[in-house]
């Protein structure tokens, strides 16, 4: 267990870090947006006091306390999910993005897994066939694994999207189809909501697979060389056994190094949600971005910081599972 | 883009410069090379190649005017026009944006600004990363504890949005190419920082650096002369890595605006996320005007490319393995090898196999190597590894395969059971075994395995041919128990088995070499070295094989379970019936196991003979300077004498006798002609070795009498009376 304490305690650390820059951004960066809008409140001599001590509320902003005090109110106000209140949506930020944040962890759950799964099974084929004609797909790969994943989103879109211009077989905008059905546990929506979430998928798998496919690649060819994959040979074991035998153990470094991974597709699908304004967090955050709107901008933050670190969380309690050697440290 | 000569492998210095000269020659580090350096150079002169400023805004002619419709003519509106921008054409080469502004100039203007962050973002991460990495991995205890937290917390932030929160809230972000780049390196600096920091750590222990601080050399020092030249290869991968981890973080950031505007104030730079950003706001790809929003992407994609290209050749650098699995089909094809890509099957150059005959030479003969010879490489690359092999092991017999590291012995046992891989190929022989399997289901007769078809090979290993290794830490697979280990195999080779008989027959064979069948539940990492060694023989054990393949199975144990384990083994031979292949260099050892011995130099067999009568008498000068490298553990006093130089570099043999700039007796013939193994007087003993030929005479030292000969005169000298 001391292996799993040491990384959430790595974690916890990490989610005060980014809360305390999210806090400490609009206080101490000089000529900031938000110091500018409540400078130029208190100046204007249509905003009298009540006025400026609003606009600060709403900003989370309070120059007159100390910034110790501050920094209290501001974790207390965190500790109660109040993550301060959005201009824009005129409702609290904390639960407008739990409302956007299913869209995102689904589609990047489903994602996430499938790509990996696929990578390893297509890395370990180039692997175990090399020299044969699967080594074509390197070059192919290390090609997608250079797009970056909202120029694929845009290409996905020309190519398959109903609002490209070639084939138009996939909605490519919104999460559901918003002008025919309404959100519900009714048939049609969820149709939709599938449907929707078929091309946003498709941009994150294809984009993130090929790094899985050549990083598990290289581990693979690592691996087989070791010795107990020549003796698996030497044994006789049926093909798929010394695979095996050769993929269990290269997949350690691969989810090992998941943090790495989670960051980049993180931040790939913010992108990639943008472009098919796809409701989850990483559109309103773009949204928020246009409108000015900070305290939105901060909570998403935040909240995607905490998405990633129980992302990470989850990888390593799988790789204390799958290594006997961890799980003997942990 | 070079990479110095100085490597992670301490390696000699011709060496190394051939290794380096061999990096670009990779299709896919020339073509990752080309990609970087076109972009490099467009980046650097593009500016003075623009058209037009990429800024310029022509309404009048850069656009297209398009009526709309229900304005002006019979419809009493005015009329009003919407803008649609040109395709390409001669005056724009990329044609033109829907702001009536020259694509391909916007292009040229984006290339340097978004090259010149990335790397500008890239010097500043590494330099972090160094500056971190190398001073936690070298002082280590508490700093490195402290800034190993600071690293990994940072890691564990996801960049992207830390990034985006960053850039709105730095005012001047937008403009400043430095402050931009400062904040994409404080979000990506922390990954090298680890890397370089688990490299410094396990350089910091290696002796070379243990000796310049005993030496007493100041740290500084030691840094910069001893550990930094050798952290240049992941020092230049990172630097590439981060160099593309900038771009797109600078794309990412330009596409959501967060960049600066380059027409807005204060004024952004054109870059390719900038160019994105425009082109999708503008529904450029509805409107179907790719010159716009394509080209710029594209760049990214084959930039990202380009740079991932050059690292593969670094990654293959590094790690050796992949550099070999590099290795196309098409040059073993053209070499006229079958290469075995599915299983582990040695690569045979076809015209090796051929229809020769495979009747035993003697009637107890088990394995029979013919005429082995195995390359590494095809072509004029190949290096011969060993060199048409001739050697016959005897039904319950112990052949001891003696010879200094680098002597081909490993590979030619490998060789002969087919488990070595492509690069290396068998290229001539035969190696025949001759089954007459213990229990009743293996197959049976005559079976040339050099011609086999992995199905064949199948049935053969393990069940009638086995092989132990000489570090059983890897060769047991790390991960499963030991008892899945003897499931796996007893399931692949008995079928018939059920679970509890499979349990049953593990823990008997456990007990067979002294352990107790708890052990099954034990992980490898859980077991000592003869603990798992012990539990590799059971394994090996378990189908009543014919013939055991020992590679070195003692070297990496200490001396007292050493003893413990040959003693075993020797018990389990004698009980068991086996025929054993041991191969060492140690030849004091082969003594007291083996019936025979050969000696093997650079690739070729040297020596034959009776064990005892080749450590009394032998007749070859390289197995004399082996046998005078040990001292005997009784007996009396040998002055230790060794062999003057080292083992040859098999790339570059010496012609003649490959022995002969070593040996104290090389004869003129000696540097010409290759020595062929050939009968000599004595009972089974063969020598290839010109000084045994007819016209020479051997020094005294090499015609010792044979152990019998001096066993006979003592005998006879105390029968005769006095």
């Amino acid at each position: 267990m001391t292996a799993l304490i040491r990384r959430l305690g790595v974690y916890l650390l990490a989610a005060w870090v980014a809360i305390t820059v999210s806090f400490l951004l609009p206080r101490v960066v000089p000529g900031n947006p938000v110091a500018v809008a409540v400078a130029r409140a208190s100046a204007s001599g249509d905003c009298n006091e009540k006025c400026v001590a609003a606009v600060e509320a709403q900003l989370g902003y309070n120059v007159h306390t100390s910034m110790w005090d501050q920094y209290v109110q501001y974790l207390g106000n965190l500790a109660h999910g109040d993550l301060g209140h959005s201009w824009t949506e005129n409702a609290p930020v904390g639960s407008l993005i739990l409302s956007y944040l299913p869209w995102t962890i689904v589609l990047l759950g489903i994602a996430t897994t499938l790509s990996f799964l696929g990578g390893s099974v297509v890395g370990t084929l180039i692997a175990w066939r090399r020299g044969s004609w699967t080594d074509l797909l390197i070059p192919f790969s290390t090609f997608f694994a250079a797009l970056p994943y909202f120029f694929l989103a845009i290409v996905l879109v020309l190519i398959f999207g109903q609002t490209g211009t070639l084939l138009k077989w996939f909605p490519s905008l919104f999460g559901w189809d918003i002008y025919t059905t309404s959100p519900g546990l009714n048939l049609p929506y969820i149709q939709s909501v599938i449907s929707h979430a078929i091309l946003p998928a498709a941009t994150v798998i294809l984009a993130s697979m090929a790094g899985f496919i050549l990083s598990i690649r290289n581990q693979v060819i690592t691996t087989m060389d070791e010795d107990f994959v020549i003796v698996a040979q030497a044994k006789g074991l049926p093909g798929r056994t010394v695979i095996w035998y050769a993929v269990r153990n290269a997949l350690l470094p691969v989810v090992a190094n998941f943090t790495i991974a989670i960051s980049l597709i993180v931040g790939g699908q913010i992108l990639v949600e943008i472009v098919f304004n796809y409701p989850g967090i990483g559109f309103h955050l773009y949204d928020g971005l246009g409108k000015l709107d900070y305290p939105l901008v901060q909570g998403v933050f935040v909240v995607l910081t905490l998405v990633v670190l129980a992302a990470n969380l989850i990888a390593d309690v799988i790789y204390v599972a799958i290594d006997p050697r961890a799980r003997q440290a942990a | 883009m070079t990479i110095d000569s100085t490597t992670i492998t301490q390696t000699t210095a011709p060496l190394r410069r051939a290794r380096v000269m061999r990096l670009p020659r990779s299709p896919k580090v020339i073509a990752g090379l080309v990609i970087v350096g076109v972009f490099s150079v467009v980046a650097l002169v593009g500016r003075f190649f623009e058209p037009y400023s990429p800024n310029q805004t022509d309404t009048q002619n850069w656009v297209q005017h398009v009526l709309v419709p229900g304005t002006g003519g019979d419809t009493g509106l005015p009329a009003n026009f919407y803008p649609l921008p040109l395709p390409p054409s001669a005056a724009h080469l990329l044609g033109t944006t829907v702001f009536a502004q020259d694509a391909w100039s916007q292009l040229l203007a984006s290339t340097q600004a978004t090259m010149f962050v990335g790397l500008i973002a890239a010097v500043i991460a590494t330099v972090l990363s160094i500056i971190f990495g190398v001073t936690a991995g070298y002082i280590g205890g508490s700093t490195d504890e402290g800034l190993s937290l600071i690293a990994n917390v940072s890691l564990a932030i996801p960049g992207l949005p830390l990034l985006i929160v960053l850039a709105d809230y730095v005012p001047s972000a937008g403009s400043s190419l430095l402050i931009v780049a400062a904040i994409i390196a404080v979000t990506t600096w922390a990954y090298t920082a680890r890397t370089l920091r688990a490299q410094t750590l396990s350089l910091r222990h290696r002796d070379f650096i243990e000796a310049s601080r005993v030496s007493g050399e100041g740290s500084l020092r030691i840094i910069g002369v001893e550990i930094l030249p050798n952290l240049i290869p992941i020092v230049a991968a990172s630097f590439l890595f981060t160099t593309l981890s900038a771009i797109y973080a600078y794309v990412a950031i330009s596409f959501l605006g967060l960049a600066g505007s380059p027409t807005g104030s204060p004024a952004g730079l054109w870059n390719w996320g900038e160019m994105l950003r425009e082109g999708f706001a503008n529904n450029a790809v509805r409107g179907g005007w790719w010159w716009w929003w394509a080209p710029p992407g594209i760049c990214v994609a084959l930039l990202g490319t380009g740079l991932a290209l050059v690292n593969f050749g670094i990654d293959e650098f590094i790690n050796p393995r992949l550099r070999t699995a590099g290795l196309s089909a098409k040059a073993a094809r053209k070499a006229g090898a079958h290469v075995s890509t599915t299983l582990g099957l040695t690569p045979v150059m076809r015209k090796a196999i051929r229809a020769a005959g495979t009747a035993p030479s003697m009637p107890d003969a088990v394995l029979e190597i013919r005429g082995l010879s195995v390359d590494y490489g095809f072509g004029d690359q190949a290096v011969h590894a060993v060199s048409d092999c001739d050697l016959v092991l005897r039904r319950g017999r112990v052949l001891g395969l003696a010879g200094e590291s680098g002597s081909g012995k490993t590979t030619l046992a490998l060789a002969a059971t087919r488990l070595l891989r492509a690069p290396a190929v068998i290229t001539s022989g035969q190696v025949l075994f001759h089954s007459k399997p213990f229990t009743g289901d293996g197959p049976k007769g005559t079976i040339d395995l050099v011609a086999a078809g992995p199905h064949q090979m199948r049935e053969v290993r393990w069940s009638e041919i086995a092989v132990v290794l000489q570090s059983s830490l890897n060769a047991l697979n790390p991960v499963i128990t030991i008892g899945a280990q003897f499931d796996d195999m007893l399931r692949a080779h008995r079928p018939h088995l059920g679970p509890d008989e499979r349990h049953s027959r593990a823990v008997e064979l456990l007990d067979m070499v002294g352990m107790n069948g708890d052990r099954l539940r034990s992980y490898p990492h859980e077991l000592s070295g003869g603990m798992r060694q012990r539990s590799m023989i059971a394994m090996a054990l378990a189908l009543e094989p014919q013939v055991m393949i020992l590679d070195e199975p003692t070297t990496a144990l200490d001396v007292v379970t050493q003893r413990e384990i040959l003693e075993e083994l020797i018990g389990l031979r004698d009980r068991l019936g086996f025929a054993a292949l041991f191969i060492t260099h140690d030849l004091s050892l082969l003594v007291e196991l083996a019936d025979d011995i050969a000696v093997m130099y650079a690739g070729r067999l040297m020596e034959q003979a009776p064990a005892n009568a080749l450590f009394r008498s032998p007749r070859l000068p390289y197995t004399h300077g082996l046998l005078h490298c040990f001292p005997p553990m009784h007996g009396k006093r040998v002055p230790m004498e060794g062999i003057p130089g080292s083992p040859p570099d098999l790339r570059d043999l010496p012609s003649g006798c490959a022995f002969h700039p070593r040996c104290r007796w090389a004869l003129d013939r000696c540097k010409q002609e290759v020595p062929v193994l050939a009968a000599i007087p004595g009972r089974n003993r063969e020598v290839a070795c010109w000084l045994h030929r007819e016209g020479a005479t051997p020094p005294p030292e090499l015609s010792l009498p044979e152990p019998e000969e001096v066993f006979r005169e003592r005998m006879a000298q105390q029968m005769s009376p006095l």
